[in-house]
């Protein structure tokens, strides 16, 4: 049974359809791609998996569970993470607090008032590794604001990651990252893809397709092509469509 | 022994302990320079009260302009428990907390999914209605005259009992109050929660993808916040010895906005209590010189707005980093980290 | 029943100039919000300064003791009052294009800047009305031909409110022909969807905010102007104007001319059938309507999130 599962989803904004009965579903452990062009509706429809929107019409399901409508921390409880494209992170905050907050020792503390959060080594520790994965050692205690383009990506994507999920959604982790920073971002996202299920929306073709097991791809508020990337390199929906050259 | 020192740090500082010592010895000095007790009595409740809203405005990010309103509350909660049910003073001042803090509580219901402009202006609205409520409601709270002959409690230990009715007396009673608050306070906002409230300063909707309930943590923060305006009330109603609507206007809410971003109240938990200090210097001393001085207070405020938001604490920081620059490098660690 | 209703005349003549002062009120703030994205705190003073302004040319013993104007106090009230709703205006939009410039030091930082910078300049507005003329509340006069009351079939209707209102419509129709019929509307219009489009067709993107600032603040004075014979001329009068303003755009939708002159009129109803049954409850049920506004608005979805959201 796959992990999530999303059927028939419907949503509108105004009198205009973004998403039309859209049905994707995600196998455990496994690496999914959504691609598709700006304005065809995969970045609401991730935001509908995620909970930040809820579908006019339609379920989600994750791990069998109905969370269709659900807010965002509910789910986000249950072992789902997302990053987000338009970098979402805490400036004034240094890269360890960023993702301290994020890990559930921490989160479990959540309304204790009076401890000392530098008394909690496992948290910090815990924390400092994830900052390690993402290649951010040694930063621990720089601002967020301070630090350059591309290792911002990586704390985003930290924060995500220490929340320790079941299920990652990435939203356009490439995006404004030059080709050496994708490529590190390539090898951190093999590092991960372990114990863990991904689903990464993306408009570079060549860091899809070289990463991930199945892809769906999103135009006009629909699904139009879903399968390994062999397979859609063979569709000619892909093909017609402006989605760019493979090397 | 380390492990002792980090411990202590962690309740207690430097800054803590010179703002202790500056208002513990207060009386001592106050009159020399050429001011008067009461005066420490007004700063102190004005301190507590500034901290309270910091809560909200420095370390949540949610602007109060009507928090006044709940100083009020708690002056009259506070006469109204000591006429009505026993004129105790625990008694008292619990009634005034309590009251309050339900009141805020029910008031942060309609706030805790807001924040900016509709927060704003609906904290204006609600102070609004309160000062409307203690205006008219005058069989209650006296309305346009206030509740008056509000007493100075003694403070009965059991074992020890001590007469408030003097100025200096009641100074040190609230010194002790603010004593205790501060310890918890400083510990409240670098602790766990203080840490998620912050972060939603900064960035509320990734708090939540996070997994926290943003609304709930709104929420405690202004219930909190307005649990302490009103003991900070109680105090004030024992100050002037009655409770009057004066101090529920929206000109005093708004003042103590100035005196929070005057102060600093964005970058640092002092912040408050140098801007209530600034403003009482602002008043008593320059008031002397032209009756406009609220008038230069409030220019202050949007000078600092525009070209330093940090206020006069991020100044002072800024002097103090430039000053380490020149000096041996100080270790940067998760304590110091944690503890800003 | 026919009676009471009947009854209700006066005061529904009442609530139609409110709502009319109050809707032009909000047009200024609508747009200020939709050209600059600021919510104009001191949107409520500049509508009070506008009173104020109008006193110095209309009342010499409220105004400043200017003693060079004793020859300009001699003329009788009429044309006064048509120079200081020329004049107060222009001044006021002179302050408003101050706060503008005070304003764009907060335009990349957080909201919250933004907001307290309006705030600071609401507060330091009142003080500074404070310091020159007083606390105490002022009557502004006005020409004999508008003021007093007649009566009309039984019920006695104020001559004012119908000035006002007739007046208020005239100023929201030369307000839409403006924005709808002109160039500089057009531009106006389109600063508020594609400041990048504005820019480019050439036009100075930093000019048209201070002017629409101005023109913004002018739209307050001239509403303040009218309104100072109904609500007084005060110096805290500020706080009790941007709110109606604020719930009218929140009701109305940003953005939308009419929609804010509807929303204007229910406002100006609400407060002024108030004042007709529970006199003491009628500034009061504006913020009691912006509690109910604000709690059961849908909240804003993706796509066109409003800058109120922020």
């Amino acid at each position: 049974m796959p992990i999530f599962e999303a059927q028939n989803l419907h949503k509108r904004f105004g009198d205009q359809v973004v998403l039309e009965d859209i049905s994707l579903s995600f196998e455990a452990n496994r690496l999914a791609g959504i691609m598709g062009p700006n304005g065809a509706g995969k970045t609401t429809c991730f935001n509908v998996l995620t909970g930040r929107y809820k579908p006019d019409r339609g379920r989600v399901r994750f791990q069998g569970k109905d969370i269709t409508g659900w807010p965002p921390r509910s789910i986000a409880r249950l072992g789902i993470a997302r990053s987000f494209q338009t970098m979402s992170l805490f400036d004034e905050y240094t890269a360890l607090e960023n993702v301290l907050i994020a890990v559930p020792e921490v989160r479990a503390l959540g309304f204790h008032g009076l401890r000392d959060l530098g008394a909690e080594s496992q948290s910090i520790d815990k924390a400092s590794e994830v900052l390690r994965r993402v290649g951010l050692a040694g930063l621990e205690y720089k601002p967020a604001s301070s630090l350059p383009y591309g290792q911002r990506r990586a704390l985003e994507i930290a924060i995500a990651l220490a929340a320790e999920p079941k299920l990652l959604f990435l939203d356009e982790p490439t995006s404004g990252l030059g080709s050496d920073a994708t490529a590190r971002l390539a090898d951190l996202i093999r590092a991960i893809r372990q114990d863990l299920t991904i689903v990464v929306i993306e408009h570079d073709m060549r860091f899809l397709f070289g990463l991930a097991d199945t892809i769906s791809v999103i135009h006009w508020g629909q699904v139009i092509a879903q399968g390994t990337p062999e397979e859609l390199r063979a569709n000619k929906w892909v093909q017609a469509s402006n989605l760019g050259a493979l090397a | 022994m380390d492990r002792l020192g980090a411990r202590l740090r962690a309740w207690v500082t430097g800054p803590m302990l010179l703002s202790l010592a500056v208002f513990g010895t207060l009386p001592l000095w106050i009159e020399q320079i050429g001011l008067y007790q009461y005066l420490g009595v007004e700063i102190i409740i004005w301190v507590i009260f500034a901290l309270a809203v910091n809560l909200l405005l420095g370390y949540t990010g949610l602007p109060p302009f009507g928090h006044g309103a709940f100083l009020g509350i708690g002056a009259y909660a506070f006469g109204l428990t000591q006429f009505n049910v026993i004129d105790n003073l625990w008694i008292s001042l619990i009634g005034a907390v309590v009251v309050t803090g339900a009141i805020g509580g029910v008031t942060a219901l309609f706030l805790s999914h807001r924040r900016g402009i509709y927060f704003a202006l609906m904290t204006i609205a609600f102070a609004q209605i309160f000062f409307f409520i203690a205006s008219k409601w005058s069989n209650v709270t006296g309305g346009e005259d206030g509740l008056l002959n509000i007493a100075r409690l003694p403070a009965d230990f059991g074992v020890a009992a001590f007469d408030l009715s003097s100025n200096i007396e009641l100074y040190y009673f609230c010194f002790a109050v603010y004593t205790v608050l501060v310890v918890l306070l400083w510990r409240l906002v670098h602790s766990p929660f203080g840490k998620v409230v912050r972060a939603i300063k900064q960035n509320e909707s990734r708090v939540s993808f996070v997994g926290y309930n943003v609304y709930l943590y709104k929420w405690v923060v202004f219930t909190l916040s307005c649990a302490i305006s009103g003991l900070a009330g109680a105090l004030f109603a024992m100050a002037q010895e009655g409770a009057y609507i004066q101090i529920m206007s929206l000109q005093w809410s708004g003042i103590v906005i100035l005196m929070i971003l005057i102060g600093g109240g964005f970058v640092s938990f002092w912040g408050p209590v140098l801007g209530v200090g600034l403003y009482f210097i602002a008043r008593d001393i320059l008031g002397a010189y032209t009756e406009a001085w609220l008038l230069w207070f409030g220019l202050m405020f949007v000078i600092l707005v525009m070209f330093k938001p940090e206020g006069l604490a991020g100044i002072w920081q800024d002097l103090t980093r430039r000053f380490e620059a020149r000096g041996p490098r100080k270790r940067v660690n998760l304590g110091t980290v944690l503890r800003r | 029943m026919i009676d009471f209703a009947y009854g209700l005349l006066p005061h529904i003549l009442n609530g139609l100039a409110l709502g009319l002062l109050f809707a032009l009120l909000a047009l200024g703030f609508m747009l200020i919000i939709n050209v600059m994205e600021v919510i104009n705190l001191a949107h409520g003073s500049l509508f009070g300064l506008g009173a104020y302004m109008a006193l110095v040319f209309l009342a010499p013993d409220g105004g400043l003791p200017f003693e060079f104007m004793e020859p300009f106090y001699a003329l009788p009230v009429a044309p006064r009052y048509v120079i200081a709703l020329i004049f107060g205006p222009l001044a006021v939009a002179g302050v408003g294009m101050g706060l503008e410039l005070c304003l764009r030091r907060t335009y990349g930082m957080d909201p919250l800047y933004g907001l307290l910078l309006t705030f600071g300049a609401a507060m330091v507005l009142e003080e500074l009305i404070r310091e020159i003329w007083g606390p105490a509340e002022y009557f502004l006069p006005i020409p004999r031909g508008i003021s007093g009351g007649f009566i009309f079939g039984d019920l006695i209707y104020s001559t004012y409110r119908i000035y006002a209102a007739v007046f208020s419509i005239g100023m929201i129709g030369l307000l839409w022909l403006f924005l709808e019929k002109t160039p500089y509307g057009a531009i106006i219009k389109a600063g508020a969807h594609d400041s990048e489009m504005v820019r480019a067709l050439g036009y100075n993107l930093r000019r048209l905010r201070l002017y629409v600032f101005g023109f913004g603040a002018a739209l307050a004075a001239i509403a303040g102007i009218i309104m100072a014979p109904i609500w007084g001329v005060r110096p805290h009068v500020g706080i009790d104007a941007v709110i109606p303003a604020f719930v009218v755009v929140v009701m109305g939708g940003v953005g939308s001319f009419w929609g804010a002159v509807s929303a204007g009129v229910m406002v100006g109803m609400v407060v002024a059938l108030t004042a007709a049954f529970l006199t003491e409850w009628s500034l009061l049920s504006m913020y009691l309507l912006l509690l109910l506004v604000v709690t059961l608005r849908p909240r804003g979805f993706a796509g066109r999130a409003s800058v109120l959201e922020r």
